[in-house]
């Protein structure tokens, strides 16, 4: 391969898509190994230590109660994460299987299920979710589920789009004309060919996810304290942030990150699976 | 389909959607563990006092009949009355309604500005510097937390240069400057995912239209670049681009609570999220139809001006 050719191969789609699998990973892993490369404590308090700028042993900083922020910032990745990961899987759980079902049976299934989910998708998603949080009361799986509740709809229109789509195709008639059952031929032919836009879809919804739960920790509907959340890490940050900025900057920063890593999945996900490519 | 016919069949498709909207808020509210009139008097409450409250609340009544009179509030405009001040809902959410929406519509025009320039940087010459200068702005914009960015304006320029107030609001017909200079950081953190968002579809457009014929044939007869893009390019990627900007001001409304609760401003976004703090659930139903029920309406504005540019989309 020239290195033009290679040039171009890594700087396209793949290359993006790559970058944010990468930097997902990375973030992943250190959430996962968090106690092992940290030794400090995020929620040990030494008041001795408080509001101390960043240094080399600690370059994020210390916070008003003496408490490392790079250690809270890795530990609260954990929370980060957990609750994306859960929201995401609950409503690709729920909402997967009623996509399928209103996509294959069209006609009054498809209106008894997407006709109530229609409503859900009718308030922009972080009121429903601050909403849901009023009801179901503030901790990290609650805003999991409540997470869920507001993406089973996308979910479920997503996956029966790309059911739709995909069941019109010649191969599926074919499998029909073979004798193949329902279940075989929705779970073994429709389904996997429908399998781009979904992963797309759960990219994009794990970014959003983390930006919510930072959002609703901040607005003090959501993680409940000493947890550390970047979104509550914020909340503080913001009493002191003109005697240490770095309370406020390294948590949006981290958010930041994780969010562009799945957004580059997602948008190299997008483009390098799809078939117009040009 | 006329336009008119269409715009009305989009209007009847509402209403199902409203009523479904208004179901779900109320369940949601009596969704909530324990007794609301607890809640707002305190474990030390009287019984005669709890008493008193459930029946002024009618909350002593089954249900449906609970739905049904304050559905029949609501459609006269009637909101109920707040658990604390007792003040009536509807006022205090129509106090609070001209700053969400100045902010939302001010918020627009700047994700409009900011947006589409930054697509047409990049659609215009796929894989130039410029389009890869745009890419990684978009993505870097839609990844930006909104909250955050308030902060950080709030500390760079507020606290940092002190040309701009971090806090307050000032109404339009008391001085219009002065109204402006309060609102246009909000506005800023309001649009910036935003416009980074429309900025990638307006790219995404107008890679699509350039790749059509009519744009060649343009190209071909000799027009210069400028005129291709004005003349032919833009007018027919604008139908997606105005599609967006509408659903994305929709979305500014969810995200005016977080701004508004950032600069302090009095809208109903922090009204909403100050109400959910306090438990005062009369209020979070009513701010909740009302959000929701714009949202919808930018939905619906956005539908049928798409309806009306575009006539392909009229066809049943």
């Amino acid at each position: 391969m020239t290195r033009g050719a290679l040039q171009r191969r890594w700087a396209g789609p793949q290359g993006v898509a790559l970058a944010g699998l990468c930097l997902v990973g990375a973030l992943v892993l250190a959430a996962l190994c968090a106690p092992a490369i940290l030794p400090g404590s995020p929620t040990a308090i030494a008041k001795d230590h408080a509001l101390r700028g960043p240094t080399v042993a600690e370059p994020f900083g210390m916070d008003d109660l003496g408490r490392s922020v790079l250690s809270r910032v890795v530990h609260a990745y954990r929370v980060s994460l957990g609750v994306a990961v859960g929201s995401v899987a609950l409503a690709l759980l729920i909402g997967g299987p009623l996509g399928l079902i209103a996509g294959y049976a069209e006609g009054v299934p498809d209106q008894l299920i997407m006709r109530p989910l229609d409503v859900l998708m009718a308030f922009p998603a972080i009121l429903l979710a601050i909403a849901l949080m009023s009801v179901f009361g503030t901790g990290a799986a609650l805003v999991s589920i409540s997470l869920a509740v507001v993406y089973t709809p996308v979910v479920a229109r997503v996956v029966r789009a790309a059911v739709i789509a995909a069941k019109v195709e010649v191969y599926v008639d074919g499998a029909r004309a073979l004798g193949a059952t329902v279940p075989r031929l929705v779970l073994g032919h429709i389904l996997p060919n429908a399998a781009t836009p979904i992963l797309v879809q759960a990219s994009v919804l794990m970014a959003i996810a983390i930006l919510v739960e930072a959002s609703l920790s901040f607005l003090g509907v959501g993680v409940r304290p000493p947890t550390p959340s970047l979104g509550l890490m914020l909340a503080d940050g913001r009493s002191f942030m003109l005697q240490a900025p770095w309370m406020v900057v390294f948590p949006g920063l981290a958010i930041m990150l994780a969010v562009l890593g799945f957004n580059m999945m997602a948008d190299g996900l997008r483009d390098w699976l799809d078939p117009d490519r040009p | 389909m006329s336009a008119w016919v269409y715009a009305a069949r989009r209007l009847m498709l509402a209403v199902p959607l409203l009523l479904g909207m208004s179901v779900l808020v109320f369940g949601l509210m009596r969704l909530v563990p324990g007794d609301p009139a607890v809640t707002v008097l305190g474990y030390k409450a009287t019984p005669e006092a709890v008493r008193a409250l459930r029946e002024a609340f009618h909350l002593d009544q089954p249900l449906p009949r609970q739905y049904l009179a304050w559905l029949g509030g609501v459609a006269r405009g009637d909101f109920g009355l707040d658990f604390r001040q007792n003040e009536p809902i509807g006022r205090m959410i129509l106090d609070r309604l001209p700053v969400t929406l100045e902010l939302t519509l001010l918020a627009a025009l700047v994700a409009a500005l900011i947006g589409v320039p930054l697509g047409l940087l990049g659609g215009g010459r796929r894989g130039g510097a410029a389009d890869r200068a745009s890419l990684a702005v978009g993505l870097l914009g839609v990844s930006l937390p909104d909250f955050w960015l308030g902060i950080m304006l709030i500390l760079l320029v507020s606290l940092g240069t002190g040309l701009l107030p971090s806090s307050g609001f000032v109404p339009f017909t008391e001085s219009p400057l002065e109204n402006l200079q309060h609102l246009i950081l909000p506005a800023i953190t309001l649009a910036a995912s935003r416009a980074a968002v429309l900025g990638r579809l307006t790219r995404a457009a107008v890679l699509d239209t350039v790749r059509r014929g009519f744009v060649q044939y343009a190209r071909a007869k000799g027009l210069a670049e400028r005129a291709v893009l004005f003349r032919h390019v833009l007018p027919n990627a604008a139908i997606p681009i105005v599609t967006v900007l509408g659903l994305q001001t929709g979305y500014m409304l969810g995200g005016a609570i977080v701004v508004e609760t950032i600069f302090t401003l009095p809208g109903v976004g922090r009204m909403t999220l100050d109400a959910v703090l306090e438990r005062n659930y009369p209020v979070v139903q009513g701010t909740l139809l009302v959000i929701g029920a714009m949202f919808m309406l930018v939905n619906l504005l956005t539908d049928i001006l798409y309806g009306v540019i575009d006539p392909r989309v009229r066809k049943p």
